[in-house]
């Protein structure tokens, strides 16, 4: 089967595309992954000509499109991606985010758009005039991100497609993910692009302000024609380059097993190689970075390596040739912080500071996706907690372990923060808004939709390590990559894989933690000793060691989350005593007869319950400690007399 | 001319020590205003974290995650000191604003002032520094307008700009260029204050207007004399942040009162200074009394009054 698609594919190659013979010969000899065979069913063959103008910002191409048809039924009616087309007034994008940020105006540089020149179907015919944009989200006529295309004759199952497309692009100023800023270029969401059979029908989802994409496996074979000056970034690995008389060059370049295709391109940028060995075989290591960060480049580099590192032994091999780091300009971070398979996006400026660690987790997260959507490829639009989340998740245990688990977000001036509590303050201020189980376009808006699907999931998964072991989550997890790469798992594929390796039955939690939005939050509502003879008039003096208590401590559950947790009781004896309370009933109530008075009563003594969207209230000391108060109160006092004498000096 | 103006800025300082009551008296005031809105902050979070093991992350180091999570506590709610706080800062700007004469008073008078004659100074004066105060915050105002204008400019620049840096530098101009002229406004105001309490001009457009000749006539040594001072200011506020992320939370919050008490000394040190200056000018510019007789000999004169010290 899939020989046979490779060979339809290159002879669509010799037919079709102008000047393919020569990229077909270049990929004859190139694979771009470290496999001798391929690893997803490329149910997809993407061949790509394009010509950019670097001036405009504007680009015409030709694709041909090889689709294998292996939805099991006949298929008439195609739909396509054409996301370029979100940057404009009246899409359902920007309607999402007007609607988020009522101080967004709209500005005539964000406009984009890529318009369908011609399209033929091979051996059927031109049917240009049956292109037709439809919204099957919310029925926006003016959205034409998504159109589809009925062809006259039905595509039998096992059968291939070819549609070949001439479309012409033109970028806006960088608002989301593309665009350009001065003289770089993102290339990305820039070409029509099928929709997924999954389930049963086509998903091919409208652009919404807050989601991202789904595409299937396949290979790409893009020829991309620039200015010779310019400095090229793609997925995939070049296998070819030629400079023609006109002043431009013409880069080839080849990708398997992949599902998405981007590139960049700027003058400026400033190359980095190194090589990784991973457990398939070497990783060309590329760096695109801006000449005025060239100083951070080793940073890049290193925590580039480290992320390969880590994923390569926790959760599995990475197995294309070539990872590309793409560092955009200032004024382009919007692009920034962005993945694509074997490409992604960093986000830094020239002072990012050494104990900022912003630089390192947006790297590692987006290197992350390269596995958590890259290859496993998770319908990013309906479930963005199974690609942002984990890989939130993932981000935290990687950093943690590389720059230590209270410095992994910052360590600067005597202050830290660990990337797990940034991840629990994002779930923290939407813990009730929406469900992680919900599609992205529907969350109650882009702010809930991040705290949930990135930050939510990520303290979910810390908090199952307290069920299950932080080990076994880990073997969980290689088990879900291995079991589901390059295949596009759903959620219910991700949580049994949770319950299958652990071996415990699972859904009391995901039932109220993935697909619920009960909070989680337990407070010691009374923790006291009193002496066992406070009745009598008087009471002989108190005496350590002698004098017997009774020490009350009662657990209150105050959010609608059921969650069993133990419960940490010190006696200034020194005895400890563990209980655990299955935390089934609303609170409970701990009493002992000891010659020894409370110290302390602290629920989820280790911190693991991640969840608990209150940690102030999860323990008692008797003994009152105002150090903390004090000291906060006391920078608090500075800056009002420092604002206060500001102020003054006017007088 | 240059020993002369050290001798200054030397004697300005020397003013604000043996007049050092003032400086105490600010600060303490300072410190007890800013105290109001503090006190019920510190119920609120000692309400949350005085019996929880979980603000030992507060204590040992700075937990930037546990203190946000403590900002957005529902019970300690920080946004309702902001109002107490801005009164406060009103507060004590109109305290300061009432303590120009008698700031004003003790440095010009060579002898210690009562508190009595202190205050009834600041009562003399408080009137005419309202007024100065809002031809300043009129003068002051188009700089606030500019500079925010720049900012808004120069933000855009960052994105912009060819060079990732143009914006940055092109803010810190502005910064500059703003901070220069607030000092210059701050110095004429100064000056402005200065002559209509010595000469105790009423007519404070009339001050206005010859403090603005005097003062630009003689910019570039007034300008010096301030800039000094100011440079000692954000030394010292620069030193002792460098320090605080060195230290426990209680040396921290010391050193950041010293930085503080420093500032306010920085600022009396300014008038101190600014009031010397003045007077050394007003003695050059004294008109030489005609000759009545030949000079035989030096007359006798008294002993000028040794100034009362604390």
């Amino acid at each position: 089967m899939i020989r046979r698609i490779r060979i339809s594919g290159l002879v669509a190659l010799l037919l079709f595309v102008p000047g393919a013979q020569l990229l077909a010969q270049d990929s004859a000899h190139s694979t771009a992954i470290n496999s001798g065979k391929p690893l997803s069913e490329r149910i997809v063959s993407y061949v790509i000509d394009a010509r950019v103008n670097a001036q405009s910002k504007a680009l015409d191409a030709t694709e041909t499109l090889t689709y294998r048809n292996l939805t099991g039924s006949s298929q008439d009616t195609f739909p396509f991606h054409l996301y370029l087309n979100a940057f404009q007034p009246k899409s359902t994008f920007m309607t999402e985010v007007r609607r988020d940020y009522s101080s967004f105006e709209w500005q005539k540089k964000y406009l984009a758009s890529a318009e369908i020149k011609k399209l033929e179907v091979v051996g059927i015919g031109d049917l240009t005039s049956r292109v037709k944009f439809i919204a099957p989200d919310d029925g926006n006529a003016d959205d034409r991100t998504v159109f589809q295309v009925k062809l006259p004759r039905s595509v039998a199952p096992g059968e291939s497609v070819q549609f070949r497309i001439s479309f012409h692009d033109q970028f806006g100023e960088v608002f989301a993910r593309t665009g350009y800023k001065r003289d770089f270029i993102m290339g990305a969401q820039w070409f029509p692009k099928i929709g997924v059979w999954w389930q049963g029908a086509w998903n091919c989802h409208q652009f919404h302000s807050t989601t991202e994409f789904f595409a299937d496996f396949g290979t790409f074979d893009v020829r991309l024609t620039v200015p010779q000056n310019e400095v090229v970034g793609a997925s995939g690995i070049e296998v070819g380059s030629v400079a023609n008389a006109d002043g431009t060059k013409t880069l080839s370049f080849h990708g398997e097993d992949i599902h998405d295709f981007a590139w960049t391109i700027e003058p400026q940028y400033k190359v980095f190689s190194e090589t990784y060995n991973g457990s398939m075989g070497p990783v060309s290591v590329r760096l695109l970075i801006q000449p005025g960060h060239v100083h951070q480049a080793a940073r890049h580099m290193t925590i580039l390596k480290q992320a390969l590192d880590h994923f390569d032994r926790w959760y599995g091999p990475y197995p294309y040739k070539q990872i590309t780091l793409v560092d955009p300009p200032h004024g382009a971070l919007q692009a920034g912080g962005m993945e694509y398979p074997t490409l992604f996006t960093a986000d830094t400026a020239w002072w990012m500071p050494r104990g900022v660690h912003l630089l390192e987790s947006v790297i590692e997260h987006e290197f992350g996706h390269q596995y958590w959507y890259g290859m496993v490829a998770t319908n990013e639009f309906e479930d963005a907690w199974l690609d942002e989340g984990i890989n939130s998740y993932t981000e935290c245990k990687i950093l943690d372990d590389v720059l230590g688990h209270d410095n992994s977000a910052t360590l600067m001036w005597g202050m830290h923060e660990s990337d797990d509590a940034q991840q629990r303050n994002y779930y923290r201020d939407s813990a009730d808004k929406d469900p992680m189980a919900r599609p992205g376009w529907a969350y109650m808006n882009g702010g809930s939709y991040g705290d949930i699907t990135y930050g939510k999931t990520a303290t979910v998964l810390l908090t199952l390590e307290k069920i299950i072991g932080e080990t076994t989550l880990q073997r969980a997890l290689r088990t879900y990559f291995i079991r589901y790469r390059f295949t596009h798992p759903t959620k219910e594929d991700f949580l049994k894989t949770l319950e299958e390796v652990s071996g415990q039955n699972l859904r009391w939690y995901f039932d109220q933690a993935v697909y619920g939005t009960a909070v989680l939050d337990y407070e010691i509502a009374q923790a006291r000793s009193d002496r066992l003879d406070w009745y009598q008039e008087r009471p002989a003096p108190a005496k350590k060691a002698s004098t017997l208590y009774r020490t009350t401590v009662v657990v209150h559950r105050k959010g609608d989350f059921i969650f069993p947790v133990d419960v940490l009781i010190k006696f200034d004896n020194g005895e400890n005593i563990r209980e655990r309370w299955d935390g089934r009933d609303r609170w409970v109530r701990y009493t002992y007869d000891k010659k020894a008075e409370l110290v302390s009563a602290e629920i989820d003594p280790e911190s693991e319950v991640r969840l608990d969207r209150n940690y102030f209230n999860n323990s008692y000391v008797v003994e009152e400690d105002r150090r903390a108060s004090h000291k906060i109160t006391h920078y608090y006092m500075v800056l009002i007399q420092f604002l206060a004498q500001l102020a003054a000096w006017l007088t | 001319m240059m020993s002369e103006r050290s001798s200054i800025i030397l004697e300005g300082a020397g003013l604000v020590r043996t007049r050092q009551r003032i400086l105490w008296w600010i600060f303490a005031v300072n410190l007890i205003l800013a105290a109001g809105p503090a006190m019920p902050l510190s119920h609120r979070i000692g309400d949350v974290t005085d019996h929880s093991l979980a603000a030992n992350r507060l204590v040992d180091g700075f937990d930037l995650g546990m203190f946000s999570e403590l900002l957005t506590a529902p019970n300690v709610n920080f946004g309702r000191a902001f109002p107490e706080s801005a009164a406060t800062i009103l507060v004590f700007s109109v305290f300061m604003l009432f303590l120009t004469g008698g700031i004003l008073a003790s440095y010009e008078n060579e002898y210690k002032l009562s508190a009595r004659d202190f205050f009834a100074s600041c009562g003399a004066f408080f009137w005419r520094s309202v007024r100065l105060l809002g031809c300043f915050l009129v003068v002051v105002a188009p700089v606030g307008y500019a500079s925010q204008a720049a900012l808004h400019w120069t933000g855009r620049l960052v994105n912009d700009a060819a060079g990732e840096k143009t914006g940055y530098a092109a803010g810190l101009g502005f910064a500059l260029l703003a901070l220069f002229l607030l000092m210059a406004l701050r110095l004429w105001f100064d000056m402005a204050q200065i002559r209509s309490f010595v000469e105790d001009e009423r007519a404070v457009r009339h001050s206005l207007a010859r403090s603005f000749r005097l003062t630009f006539a003689n910019f570039g040594p007034l300008f010096w004399l301030y800039f000094r001072i100011t440079f000692v200011a954000w030394v010292a506020l620069a030193m002792g942040l460098w320090l605080c992320t060195r230290l426990s939370g209680g040396a921290a919050v010391f050193v950041l009162e010293i930085v503080l008490l420093v500032w306010i000394g920085s600022r009396l040190w300014q008038r101190a200074s600014a009031i010397l200056w003045y007077q050394r000018r007003s003695l050059r510019a004294q008109p030489v009394a005609p000759v009545a007789s030949p000079i035989s000999e030096p007359p006798h004169l008294p002993p000028a009054p040794v100034p009362a010290t604390e």
